[in-house]
């Protein structure tokens, strides 16, 4: 996927402003930023929903995973109803299997398919949604604050899932949180957004290692730390 | 259905209704065509108790034959409005946007009309008789339904499954279809029975005016209509439709006002049980502590636990952490602390004790004044149309009868306290003019404005950007050693309670698992809880090439617990001891404290 001059305005509010970017097959790029920062409006463009400038290639088929695994699901339809949503052309036996192969994609049983959303924990839902995503066969997942509502026991599972997605699929990812700790574990790179622009961008272990823009440092700064023996 | 009065006698009279329109017609249909010369324009008599027609027709058995007609009238008009309605408001959801705008445009000029001149319009358009008059009140009806449709839809077009559908190529009409109607299907089928009952009155008031029923066909309108002329000299024969009209409408509005609360209450936890009381033991009072609790239980009807035997306590100028994930009872015991457990929730405890008096003696203004909450949203605590310094203000006017300009002085004061920049402009903007992090130092300013002995911060920081949320504990950190007030600071992520706090309350379950001084938290945990917390906890040290921790199944609901240690079924150490009786909490080691018969 790659970004060029992404602008997104919302009236006369500039959520991201001339935003160049690349998402490189088989790597997971973290967008970090604060609220307003604009990572989500950015994160939308990519998926098409909302309007924007500038050109995106390489993201026709983009799937997002939203943050909230409780509102992402339609509560009055089964798991594999909702997985198959993005599976018009299969029928009958052929989507079952379908169902079944997306969910053990994202280590869920199979038997899942037939329960519905309000039984699941908030970690097996946000691997629904994975599941769902997986099935449009997309050239780029969006993983939009996906373990932000999760509990931190959980959160693991999830951020697991991201990995083995990039190293099994070779699937290119853009994720974006807020949480440093949580980017620095699961990205290859990591850019960082600062009202609207991209002020920093590099592999983690240079950005986190040694940040070069002020911002950067000071997002490093407050993240919070257990203290070591 | 609630079984409240007004529901049974919604209940009793649709019922009622039901049966006549069902036995009416066959066991009085004769005797309501019997034409007799020899009785026109009667008044009530004991052969006729409502009089006869002006040709001799028994009136009581008309108005009985007439309830079928009157209701079926009235279910069509309810329908073919509620269906119009339906598809008029759903239409904007899958046209292109210049028509969705036309639609929408049309339903909220045709709302604005006052419906009875849609209906008798409608029903002059398409011709007087039955038919008119329902098509008219359908008119009527839809407009409303339309918006109600639009509103509803509007809601859940923006959910997040209808966005992943969108992208994921499901067509327009799939969504409306599949998505947003099955989730808006109950309330619009519960506007639908109560239009019902307005359907009927409407249709009753149309065949009155002469634009509906026509002879020979009749239902209670044309009743009426008929006997209206007659009613200063026979009211009874009048009086008879007017009273059917009036029971029926009654009985729909009533049901359909009860169905409707019935469905709102759904939600909320309903049968209640005797909940078994766990017997407090209080013990010895913890001299000086700003916060002592012992043997604290929430209880809801139903026999949900949410808070089981919690015990714990803030020294004064003490910072403690009380960690735990959704659903552990964090916030139950704040509330608690507070007196704010939402009905019906019953607390008891064997002892609550703010710096040494008991909290359920302390009046309103006491409490106010050495506790003082801050919550995630600090939104909820301030009202946004009044002025920040104004709200704050008036904590020392109610709290410590100050005057109004030391009550002001005071709020500027300790805006510039919690490092508010600009205090004196601060305190004249309303909240809406402030930044999150600055809202959460107002409202904190706010707690600071009487002494509060003990500070409950419940997730104050979540909602907060890091670096904001940095700033805000140092906050905390430097009113702590300011006034020597105590913080129970509630948070569901360990690593911002590690930074913060000195001590850290586990609570899994409703129930204190684990407490112990922080420096231990990363490396000398003993609970299996509090261990598998800390390594599933990605931090800037974490190693990137081994897979994360994670502990597997989920934590029970209050109404799951049993009777063993609650976390045993997600325990890689639990033996079958664990699951048959719960470990009590005991010291283990130096202010550590633990319950696991694995480690104790």
């Amino acid at each position: 996927m790659n970004i060029e001059e992404l602008s997104v305005r919302f009236g006369a509010f500039t959520a991201v402003d001339s935003v160049t970017l690349e998402v490189p097959p088989g790597r997971v790029v973290g967008l970090v930023g604060e609220s307003g920062s604009g990572k989500s409006s950015l994160a939308k463009a990519v998926c098409g929903l909302v309007p924007y400038a500038g050109r995106i290639t390489g993201a026709a088929r983009a799937q997002m995973v939203f943050q909230d695994p409780y509102a992402s699901l339609d509560p009055r339809m089964t798991v594999g109803a909702s997985v198959a949503e993005g599976l018009p052309r299969l029928r009958g036996q052929a989507r079952a299997a379908e169902v079944s192969r997306l969910l053990a994609l994202v280590s869920l049983p199979a038997e899942l398919a037939g329960r519905y959303p309000r039984e699941l924990s908030g970690g097996q839902r946000q691997r629904v949604a994975v599941a769902r995503a997986l099935g449009a066969g997309p050239d780029l997942l969006v993983a939009d604050e996906i373990t932000s509502a999760l509990d931190v026991s959980v959160q693991g599972a999830v951020l697991n899932l991201v990995r083995s997605l990039r190293d099994e699929l070779g699937l290119p990812i853009l994720f974006i949180s807020h949480n440093l700790a949580v980017v620095r574990y699961v990205c290859d790179e990591v850019a960082v957004l600062h009202r609207g622009r991209l002020v920093e961008h590099g592999p983690t272990e240079d950005v986190v290692g040694a940040p070069a823009h002020s911002y950067t440092r000071d997002l490093l700064n407050a993240v919070p730390r257990l203290p070591r023996p | 259905m609630p079984r409240t009065p007004s529901a049974v006698v919604g209940a009793v009279l649709v019922t009622l209704l039901v049966v006549l329109a069902v036995i009416g017609p066959p066991l009085w249909g004769e005797e309501a065509a019997r034409i007799d010369a020899g009785a026109i324009l009667q008044g009530g008599s004991v052969a006729h108790p409502l009089g006869t027609d002006n040709l001799g027709r028994d009136l009581l058995a008309r108005v009985l034959v007439a309830g079928r007609y009157s209701l079926l009238l009235a279910l069509a008009a309810a329908l073919v409005g509620g269906v119009a309605g339906i598809v008029l408001g759903g239409l904007p959801s899958v046209l292109p946007r210049r028509a969705a705008r036309f639609v929408t445009g049309t339903v909220n000029a045709l709302v604005a009309f006052p419906g009875l001149l849609l209906a008798m319009f409608t029903a002059v358009v398409t011709g007087l008789g039955a038919r008119g008059a329902v098509l008219g009140i359908g008119a009527a009806i839809a407009p409303g339904f339309a918006r109600l449709t639009q509103t509803l839809a509007a809601s859940v077009a923006g959910a997040d499954y209808v966005s992943a559908a969108r992208m994921l190529g499901v067509p327009r009409h799939r969504v409306l279809a599949r998505h947003v109607l099955p989730n808006i299907a109950e309330p619009l089928i519960l506007n639908l029975a109560q239009s019902l009952g307005g359907a009927l009155l409407g249709l009753a008031g149309m065949s009155f005016l002469g634009l509906g029923v026509q002879p020979p066909s009749f239902d209670w309108g044309r009743l009426l209509f008929d006997g209206f002329g007659r009613i200063y000299v026979t009211p009874e024969v009048a009086l008879g439709p007017a009273a059917a009209v009036a029971l029926a409408g009654i009985g729909f509005n009533l049901l359909g006002d009860a169905l409707a609360k019935g469905a709102a209450r759904r939600t909320a936890p309903g049968r209640a049980a005797s909940v078994p009381q766990p017997q407090p033991h209080p013990g010895e009072p913890e001299p000086g502590a700003a916060l002592d609790v012992r043997e604290l239980t929430v209880t809801f009807p139903g026999g949900v636990t949410p808070v089981r035997g919690v015990s714990l306590s803030v020294r004064p100028g003490e910072i403690v952490g009380l960690v735990g994930e959704s659903g552990s009872g964090k916030s139950l015991t704040a509330a608690a602390v507070g007196g704010l457990v939402p009905y019906p929730g019953a607390v008891t405890y064997g002892r609550l004790l703010l710096s040494g008096r008991d909290a359920g003696a302390l009046t309103q203004k006491e409490l106010g004044t050495s506790l003082a909450m801050v919550f995630q949203d600090p939104m909820a605590s301030l009202n946004p149309v009044l002025r920040v310094g104004g709200q704050l203000a008036e904590v020392a006017r109610v709290h410590q009868g100050a005057t109004r300009a030391q009550a002001r002085r005071r709020a500027v004061d300790r805006l510039g306290h919690v490092r508010l920049p600009e205090p004196e402009k601060r305190a004249r903007q309303h909240p809406h003019e402030l930044s999150g992090g600055m809202r959460q130092r107002a409202v904190i300013a706010m707690g600071l404005m009487a002494t509060p002995k003990l500070i409950i911060a419940d997730e104050s920081t979540t909602a907060l950007d890091v670096t904001v949320q940095r700033q805000i504990l140092r906050l905390l950190r430097e009113v702590t050693e300011e006034t020597g007030s105590a913080v129970l600071f509630i948070s569901h992520d360990i690593a911002v309670v590690g930074e913060l706090c000195d001590r850290v309350v586990v609570m899994y379950a409703g129930r204190v698992v684990e407490e112990l001084p922080v420096d231990r938290l990363a490396g000398g945990a003993a609970h299996p809880y509090t261990r598998a917390l800390v390594a599933s906890l990605p931090d800037m040290d974490t190693d990137r090439s081994r897979p994360l921790a994670s502990i597997p199944g989920r934590q029970p609901a209050p109404s799951e617990v049993g009777p063993g240690c609650a976390f045993a079924p997600r325990c890689p150490a639990a033996t079958e001891r664990c699951s048959a009786s719960r470990p009590p909490l005991v010291a283990h080691g130096d202010a550590h404290r633990v319950a696991c018969w694995e480690v104790s």
